[in-house]
């Protein structure tokens, strides 16, 4: 087995992993349903602050104060489900490691948090950012998270 | 009931429903268009319920943020309604004896009766169109009503994948 078989066995047969693979279906479903709820989360909190930085609602209320709640929103999305996420892949991480589709989701995952803070949320707490710059950053943003959905629904038909 | 069922099979095995059921790619594209068009529809809706409570701008007045958002969210659920008929339609049969059909539905009707509600009676208060604080209570519970309504739709049709099929 290469060295990446040996790691992943070792997770899988660890007393955690068999705590959620071997359980109750109810754990996994459990964990599926956060993991959604904190997909949705962030994909609508971005969508509004999206929505306001193209000035297409809320237009009279600073870029600031519309985005203070979704921010917190957003990250509070994330981290639920790459929680949820982490505790499903330790249920079963040769499913997911090898699987085509989750590992684009990682990929995709990464680029879209480091966007996040390099670009999006510098934009939206400037002054007055370029507007090119800001609808550049809102669509390569959308983009990204809502692409990191639909590698995510991929992954049970790859 | 037998009738229901009747025309749940006739339907399922009809037009798009089997074309959908069978297809590699349009079930996946199908329901993941269901479900992540939840985001604009559920998502942008639980922001305005942020907004009743007042957790989300409360500085700006609730009609401001309803009329904001609005077209958005009655976007967002025509896609959801859309997409969520043609995915009805592909398992018919099968999902209709689930009760947790039976409670997305009424779960559903409920939350479309609450935003009814706040639109034609809670939302055309003089209080309200004021932005007079503190606003009525009857505002508060409005919001937290549609955000649990909304929330147990989305784990209704979560557990609902776990229908056998």
């Amino acid at each position: 087995m290469s060295r990446a078989d040996n790691i992943l066995a070792s997770i899988d047969h660890s007393t955690f992993a068999r705590l959620i693979s071997k359980s109750n279906h109810l754990v996994i479903a459990t964990l599926q349903i956060v993991h959604v709820v904190g997909l949705l989360m962030l994909l609508s909190a971005l969508l509004l602050m999206s929505l306001r930085l193209l000035g297409a609602t809320l237009e009279q209320t600073p870029v600031s104060q519309v985005a203070r709640l979704p921010t917190r929103m957003f990250w509070l999305g994330v981290t639920l489900a790459i929680v949820s996420g982490l505790l499903m892949f330790i249920g079963s991480p040769a499913h997911y490691f090898y699987n085509r589709a989750f590992d684009l989701k990682i990929l995709l995952l990464l680029a879209a948090v480091t966007l996040q803070l390099a670009l999006f949320q510098p934009l939206a707490a400037a002054d007055s950012p370029p507007p090119g710059l800001v609808r550049l950053s809102v669509a390569l943003s959308l983009l990204l998270w809502f692409g990191i959905g639909v590698a995510g629904r991929a992954i049970g038909f790859v | 009931m037998s009738t229901i069922a009747d025309l749940a099979e006739r339907l399922q095995d009809t037009g798009l429903g089997p074309v959908i059921a069978e297809s590699r790619y349009l079930w996946p594209i199908i329901e993941g268009t269901h479900l992540l068009s939840l985001s604009v529809s559920a998502g942008l809706i639980i922001l305005t319920d942020l907004r009743l409570i007042g957790a989300f701008l409360p500085r700006v007045p609730v009609t401001v943020v309803l009329r904001a958002l609005r077209p958005y969210v009655l976007a967002g659920f025509t896609l959801t309604f859309l997409s969520g008929f043609v995915v009805f339609w592909s398992e018919a049969a099968v999902v209709i004896e689930s009760p947790l059909w039976t409670l997305k539905l009424l779960l559903i009707a409920l939350g479309g009766l609450n935003a009814l509600y706040f639109e034609l009676v809670i939302g055309k208060r003089p209080e309200v169109l004021a932005n007079r604080t503190p606003l009525p209570r009857s505002v508060r519970y409005a919001g937290l009503a549609s955000m649990t309504i909304w929330t147990l739709v989305i784990i209704c049709g979560r557990l609902l994948a776990y229908v056998p099929r």
